[in-house]
This record gives C-alpha cells, structure tokens and sequence, in this order.
C-alpha cells in the first residue's frame, strides 16, 4: 500500500476486471473502500467493460469520476497520456505574428509598431497562411518542439494600424490561416542602425534564441524603407527548407573560393559563368 | 583619396572568413572603398566582390579610400591585412 500512486488515474484493463469479478460483493465492496480512502482523481474502465455499480456507488460518496471507453487499454492509455501532455506542456505568451510560410514557422519579433501585422498580412496576401498575430501562445511539446497557436477569443484577427480590426479568415478565406504550427525560425525586425553588425556572409555559427529550453533559429532583420521584408521572409524561410535538405549556400560558395584561391587563379583568367557559347549574342 | 598597396599575408588568402571581417570592418565607414588586383577593381564592402578575388597568399591589392573618414578607414584596414585577418 506504501507504493500505491494514489495521485494518479487509476486504469482498469480486463486483469482488473476479471480479478474484480471472482471476488464476492463484500469483499469487492471493501477493496474499492481501501482504495478510495485515498485521494483518487478518476478511474477509467478500458475495454468497453462494464463499471461495477458498487464502485459508482462509493465513488460518488467520494466525489470521484468513473469514466468508461470502447478502447482498449493501451489504445487508452495512449490518448490520455497524449491529452495530459498537451494539457501541462509548459506555456508562454509572446508578442509577434506567426505565419507558416511554404510550410515553415516564423515568428516575427521586433518593437510594437514596426510592422510586424503588416508583414503578416501581406505574407497572407501572397498565399502563406497566419497561425496568430500580435499575442502567440507557445506550448513546448516533448524535448525540443514548440508549438505555436492564437488564442480563441483572437483567432486570427489582427489589427492593422490606420484600419483597425480585420479579420483574416472572412476577408482571405480559409486557405489563409491555419490553427496551430510548429515554431521552426524567429525573425527578430528591427530598426536599421549602420554600426550594428549584420550577417553577411552566412558561415557563422547560427545565432538562436532559447524559448522555455528550446534553441530555435533567430535571424535578425534590419528594417529600412525600400526593403521588402515580406520577400526577404520568404527567403529566410527556402533557405531554412535547403538547409533542411542539406544544402547550405554559405557553404557551398565558401568552398569554391577556398578551391580558386589554391589553384591561385589570376585575375586575367577569371572565368566568366559562361563556358563557350559560340554565336551566342542574346 | 588615400592609395595604399598591402599583400595577403595569412596562408589560407583571402577566403570566405577574412572576406567577411573586411566588409564588416569597412561598413563601419562613411568613405568608398575600392580593391584592386591586376585589372579587377570591385567595391571593397561587397562581400561578393572581396571573394571574386580569390585573393591567394603573396598576391598584392591596392587599396583605395575615399571619403571623410578615409584616414581612420585605411589605418583600420591595412591593419587587418597587416595582422593577417588574425591567422597564419
């Protein structure tokens, strides 16, 4: 009895059920008493078995649930293991807008009023589909995943300064949203400033941000007018898939000059991307 | 506008981490800055430009600089030729 979980669901399979069924009412009568002398939070019957109307019967004295279900035991116990983990993921809120762009998660990040609903709307205009804006909220799902959604009062409204509210659902159709989706890159927008150093090149170690223990990708985009941040997301987002794909374009340059400065080319015969083409005046 | 000639001291030459340290150093600064090697001038805060070089160990570039603030722009960057962009 020492080692009896009693804070945890209580299952009952067919073992239980058929050990249930030899004993005598009294003496099942006692053994459902000796258990909920105990702070029980619920019983679940698998297997489509029947309840015993003496348990419901101390159960209820107690205040306790019995739940029935057709499914088997480890069918069951899949589902409330997966409900419960979901229930008491760790959570947090954060300011941004997240859209699924070619089937990657950004989170835009960055001050209020840079524009970070405007980006989102016309990454909808341009096909991609809006999770949330302005308040996300991340569970973490295992080691290592993080999901992001909208809340339900929300859901995907947003408000665009100068408009007010919209309403992304009735205005783009239901291609234009989608209720939740993996976090797979931030991209932090930020105010241009000429001293901050920017990646240039692409080689060094990958900066990321940690969300409730999770290292997630984070690239930071300066913002300046002319600059079509929405086309730049959409990169941001390709490149990650390469990347995903094993190609990385940093990389792939990075060794090809390592190859043309060992073969010492001078300047003279620097090659043209153009191979031979004779006659070739287009 | 200041000329100077420096040579690509560190074995490895010019490649693709020295290339970025240059443009990241001479976006630092208001003045224009040019590489040339042989016949090739580009825009010295163009990353893709400092790697079409290909500039290899022993080869020698002219610097040019040019601007308000092109003694500090080319003391800063001779000096990261000069110290090998921090390599062998």
């Amino acid at each position: 009895m020492k080692l009896f979980r009693y804070d945890r669901i209580q299952v009952m399979g067919n073992t239980e059920i058929r050990y249930l069924s030899e004993l005598s009412l009294e003496e099942r009568k006692a053994t459902f008493a000796r258990i909920l002398a105990f702070d029980i939070p619920c019983f679940i019957i698998t297997s489509g078995n029947k309840c015993d109307p003496a348990l419901i019967e101390l159960a209820t004295e107690k205040n306790v649930q019995v739940f029935q279900t057709p499914f088997e035991t480890t069918k069951a116990t899949y589902f409330i293991v997966d409900y419960l983990d979901d229930i008491f993921s760790p959570q947090t809120t954060i300011h941004g807008a997240f859209v699924d762009v070619y089937g990657i998660g950004l989170l835009f990040t960055g001050r209020s009023g840079i524009g970070k609903s405007e980006i989102a709307l016309d990454l909808v205009e341009r096909g991609h589909r809006l999770v949330a804006d302005d308040v996300v909220i991340v569970v973490r799902k295992g080691e290592g995943i993080l999901m992001g959604s909208g809340t339900k009062l929300i859901q995907h409204s947003m408000e665009i300064r100068g408009l007010g509210m919209l309403d992304v659902r009735s205005m783009f159709g239901v291609r234009s949203i989608r209720f939740q989706k993996r976090v797979e890159v931030i991209v932090h927008l930020e105010d241009w400033h000429s001293n901050e150093d920017y990646t240039r090149v692409g080689l060094e170690e990958e900066d990321t941000r940690d969300i409730m223990g999770v290292e997630i990708p984070f690239v930071r985009l300066p913002i300046f007018p002319g600059k079509n941040v929405t086309v730049i997301s959409e990169t941001i987002a390709l490149n990650y898939l390469l990347k995903h794909y094993g190609f990385d374009a940093s990389k792939a340059m990075a060794s090809r000059l390592e190859e043309a400065i060992k073969r010492n080319e001078s300047l003279e015969d620097t090659d043209r991307a153009i191979g031979w083409f004779e006659h070739d005046f287009e | 506008m200041i000329k100077k000639e420096v040579t690509v001291k560190n074995r490895a030459g010019l490649h693709t981490r020295p290339a970025a340290a240059l443009v990241k150093n001479a976006a630092r600064f208001k003045s224009n800055f040019f590489i040339t090697k042989n016949n090739m001038r580009i825009n010295g805060k163009s990353i893709i430009g400092v790697m079409t070089l290909a500039a290899a160990q022993g080869t020698v570039l002219t610097l040019e600089f040019d601007g308000e603030d092109e003694e500090e722009a080319a003391r800063a960057i001779v000096q990261l030729f000069e110290d090998g962009f921090g390599e062998e």
